[in-house]
């Protein structure tokens, strides 16, 4: 099975050689997924499907031309290659167009198992349980209404790809996760909260009855909740919170919009934009990391490189296009999938995790908001801008009292940054991006 | 229509009588092949030229409240046989041999066009994204950057079922999009966007020009230059007529879509008969307008869209329904079953979603006003539909002062609860309302393209979010 695709990709490759490209990659991607959905007890949703499909990329005379199709008879993928150099021509030249230079390839790094043959063999019969088990756990708290959706499921991918420049590229891995959303209920006012988790190996998931437990907890606790005044307070978000926040900041480290000036962060290279208990790294190595690869999207090795260390901007993230546009290196940070061109991207993404517990954190905050959901893309990268609606606790004397709804919070990120004065020792990944507890010594709440 | 079906019929056939082999009472057969083309510019180059090839087949299967799914993107007899064979695993029955026939439903058409748009050269599709960027960089010397982007899909559908119904559509969907950066003193950078299209032929652009379009991104981020931070706090704000539907398909819309309710976890259940508006409020999802982004000759159950009364005079009159929540709801579909692809199962969604005009004119309105923030262009907007939590970015936003717009506002976000919104609502204008054909919503990580659209509204007691609090700390 491996062999053919791995064949046809360098077949693609050949005939679009053959047809006038100069340069050439097939990207082949497979896959199965499988989920189970219960609701009130008895099975409500199953899905098993298989799917594959490539994307080409050619250069034609230093113009770019790519296609991509999920139809592998032997008879359409001639045209398939053809259209791809025939789009070609309607593209630009341009000498900074091209697959990575010999000096971004090298050896593929050891990234560990990625694969595990316990999720690639689960049976249907382990999704429906631990729906029905995660549906009961929710269910144990009088005050939740319904569950809105538990689900299990996982999934098995590989990818294969090979280049004209002599990339052959091989991976497979595996994920599993388990979701619960439920909705509670009191005094005529509803509060939903989800809580999930995913990992690559089946024993480092967390237990249905703890992903149920969480997501119930999560929702009643939101029971009450109301508008509070504006003001300026110091703010707690959570980690899940704390993560997204990380993750706007991944956004401004992005090479092509600092090549462009079209991030805040684009003339602080080498500079201090937060304190020194800040180190955010994006990680390509990480063991049984989601996002964990030996090779990105075009087929350079993929490595740690720490965005900002002890509060310093230490890299700006590139793909092979943009690094030779700013006469600079890869940092093997090209993400697609089939269906699209490499666009910068991240692996494992997170803020190393500080020396407080979140407990302490909380308990020096006289008056202040610990955030536990927001709504809203909030961040605006070019300009730093950040608004987003936020619910979550009001903190009070080191306590989080009453539940708080409808209300924003708002900053200017490289400000936030700086403003960061408390850092968890709670790392944790939900997906491919982690954090802990933070805490920002002040920030614009709006309400009332 | 003169083209061969997607799957020929017979075999449509017998995979249904195949997904019905362990006794379920309802199955479907979809299948799609989907083109996209697509061209980029930055840095004013045409960056490249894309094109895409997607087909397959979605198997669903339906026993009581329990649903089976396969799919498959092999389109051959075998592959086609065990995906309906996986989704019939759903019903434990056995032994059922029937045979099923489908015929062909006469369809209504909103969006027929003389050219299919996969049928187009690339180079037009080129040449309009060529001269948007010229267009955007000769409005004014501070725009420093230009990003364009013309995409199209010409999408055929076939959906069968043991009901006996056939139905088949081609769906062509196109889109331009401008996206500019203009910069002022001390290097301050503000962005504007704008773009739409909708099922229309190539020839829309004639009208619809790419230099329209363009200046309309430019004009938008000369505006914002020298903004002043927002004062944050309950404010009466003014919302400019068109995208700014958007936020009434968050904040409303979601929430009237049938799956929630059936769930009970939209805060619109079990209201329907009650006065969840402000009687200025009719608010309407319509499938049928021609050429719009989120019209539909059929829902992606085969059943016809509907122009449907959610809100009338602000009382609550409907919800939109697909097949499988009607059913369960003793409810007839609305034509609202929707998904992105044969990789989905559908879902209760939106089309076209806007509220009806009302009497008065734009002018009036914004003089009726002593302070408040004119909305003039959302960004992004999010929606808890269980407490009715909303939030938009207002990427375009100016000081109202004593009826008349005044300086530009930076960093505007607005929040609040869907039905106290819309109680809250005082003006609503009689301007048009459709946007020119932008949106694409997702749900349960499904996107499908929508219309919305908004007359100039007046919204009292809004909660706005910013950095600026009024009279000083707590």
């Amino acid at each position: 099975m491996s062999t053919n695709y791995e064949q046809l990709a360098k077949k693609l490759v050949a005939r679009a050689k053959k047809m006038g490209a100069k340069q050439a990659e097939a990207f082949v991607q497979v896959g199965r997924e499988a989920t189970c959905r219960v609701r009130d007890g008895e099975i409500e949703h199953l899905t098993q499907a298989t799917s594959k499909g490539v994307g080409l990329r050619v250069i034609v005379k230093n113009r770019l031309g790519f296609s991509f199709t999920s139809d592998f008879e032997p008879s359409s993928l001639n045209a398939f290659v053809d259209r791809a150099v025939k789009l070609a021509e309607a593209a630009a030249p341009n000498p900074l167009n091209g697959l990575p230079d010999e000096k971004d390839l090298g050896d593929f790094p050891d990234v560990g198992a990625l694969y595990d043959p316990e999720v690639a063999s689960l049976a249907a019969d382990w999704k429906i349980t631990a729906a029905l088990e995660m549906e009961k756990a929710a269910r144990a708290d009088p005050r939740i209404k319904t569950v809105e959706s538990v689900e299990a499921g996982e999934s098995v991918g590989e990818v294969f790809l090979a280049s004209s420049a002599g990339i052959t590229g091989y991976s497979q891995g595996t994920s599993v996760y388990l979701y619960t959303g439920a909705v509670a209920e009191a005094d005529g006012q509803l509060q939903n909260s989800w809580w999930y988790d995913a990992r690559r190996f089946l024993r480092d998931l967390e237990s249905p009855e703890h992903v149920a437990k969480e997501a119930a907890r999560r929702a009643v606790r939101m029971l009450g909740a109301k508008k509070v005044k504006s003001q300026k307070v110091p703010v707690v978000f959570d980690p899940m919170m704390a993560a997204s926040f990380i993750g706007g900041i991944a956004g401004a480290v992005n090479g092509d919009a600092v090549y462009k000036k079209s991030s805040f962060l684009a003339s602080k290279l080498g500079q201090t934009i937060a304190p020194p208990t800040i180190t955010i790294v994006d990680d390509g190595l990480m063991p049984k990391g989601l996002a964990t690869s030996p090779f990105d999207g075009e087929g350079v090795p993929t490595r740690r490189s720490p965005i900002v260390e002890k509060g310093v901007l230490k890299t700006f993230l590139y793909d092979a296009f943009t690094a030779r546009k700013a006469k600079t290196r890869s940092t093997g940070n090209a993400s697609r999938g089939y269906r699209s061109l490499p666009s910068i991207g991240t692996h494992n993404l997170y803020l190393e995790a500080g020396s407080r517990t979140p407990e302490a954190l909380i308990k020096d905050v006289a008056h202040g908001f610990y955030v536990t959901t927001m709504l809203g893309h909030g961040a605006n990268l070019v300009t730093g801008e950040y608004s987003r609606g936020a619910n979550g606790l009001w903190i009070e004397n080191g306590e989080l009292t009453r539940p708080v709804q409808e209300v924003t919070v708002a900053g200017n990120l490289l400000d936030m940054l700086s403003r960061i004065d408390g850092v968890g020792s709670d790392l944790t990944f939900r997906g491919s991006v982690g954090a802990p507890t933070i805490r920002f010594n002040e920030l614009t709440v709006s309400g009332e | 229509m003169t083209q061969a079906p997607l799957l020929a019929i017979p075999l449509v056939e017998r995979l249904l009588a195949a997904a019905m082999e362990r006794g379920a009472e309802f199955a479907e057969v979809y299948v799609e092949r989907s083109e996209n083309t697509a061209v980029t510019l930055d840095e004013h180059k045409v960056k490249s030229a894309q094109s895409g090839l997607s087909q397959g087949v979605g198997l669903r299967v339906i026993a009581g409240s329990k649903v089976g799914y396969a799919y498959s993107d092999d389109l051959d007899d075998e592959a086609l046989f065990r995906a309906a064979r996986t989704a019939a695993f759903i019903a434990h029955g056995g032994g059922s041999e029937r045979a099923f026939t489908v015929n062909r439903t006469p369809l209504p058409t909103f969006y027929r066009l003389a050219q299919h748009l996969s049928g187009v050269e690339v180079e037009a599709k080129r040449e309009l994204i060529v001269r948007a960027n010229k267009a955007a960089h000769a409005y004014d010397k501070r725009i420093k950057q230009v990003m364009a982007s013309y995409a199209d899909t010409t999408k055929r559908i076939l959906v069968a079922n043991t009901q006996g119904h056939l139905a088949e559509d081609t769906q062509d969907l196109c889109r331009i999009n401008v996206h500019a950066v203009a910069e002022g003193a001390k290097g301050e950078r503000r962005t504007g966007s704008f773009g739409g299209g909708g099922r229309v032929a190539f020839s829309h652009f004639d009208t619809f020009t790419p230099e329209y379009v363009a200046r309309e991104a430019a004009r938008q981020a000369c505006a914002g230059l020298g903004a002043q931070e927002a004062t944050a706090g309950e404010q009466t704000v003014v919302l400019a007529p068109g995208w700014s539907g958007i936020l009434l398909h968050e904040a409303v819309g979601h929430g009237l879509e049938a799956d929630f309710i059936r769930k009970g976890t939209s805060l619109f259940a079990g209201k329907l008969g009650e006065k969840v508006a402000s009687e200025l409020v009719t608010v309407i999802d319509d499938g049928t307008m021609a050429n719009a982004r989120g019209s539909l000759n059929v829902d992606d159950e085969g059943n016809p869209t509907q122009f449907k009364v959610l809100i009338e005079r602000g009382v609550l009159k409907g919800y939109m329904y697909d097949s499988l929540n009607a059913k369960l709801m003793n409810q007839k579909t609305t034509g609202s079953g929707r998904r992105e692809s044969f990789k989905h199962t559908p879902l209760p969604r939106m089309t076209n979603t806007y509220l009806a005009p009302g009497e008065d004119t734009h002018e009036d309105i914004i003089r009726s006003v002593d302070g408040g923030i004119y909305c003039a262009n959302f960004g992004g907007g999010q929606v808890d539909i269980t407490n009715g939590n909303f939030v938009f970015e207002v990427s375009e936003a100016y000081e109202i002062k004593k009826g008349k717009l005044a300086r530009p506002l930076k960093g505007v976000t607005l929040i609040g609860i869907g039905p106290e919104a819309l109680k809250n609502v005082s003006r609503v204008g009689n301007d048009p309302m459709p946007d020119p054909g932008m949106g694409t919503c997702g749900k349960d990580g499904q996107g499908v393209p929508v219309g919305v659209g908004l007359p100039t509204v007046r919204i009292d007691k809004m909660t706005v979010g910013g950095t600026r609090v009024a009279g000083g700390k707590r």
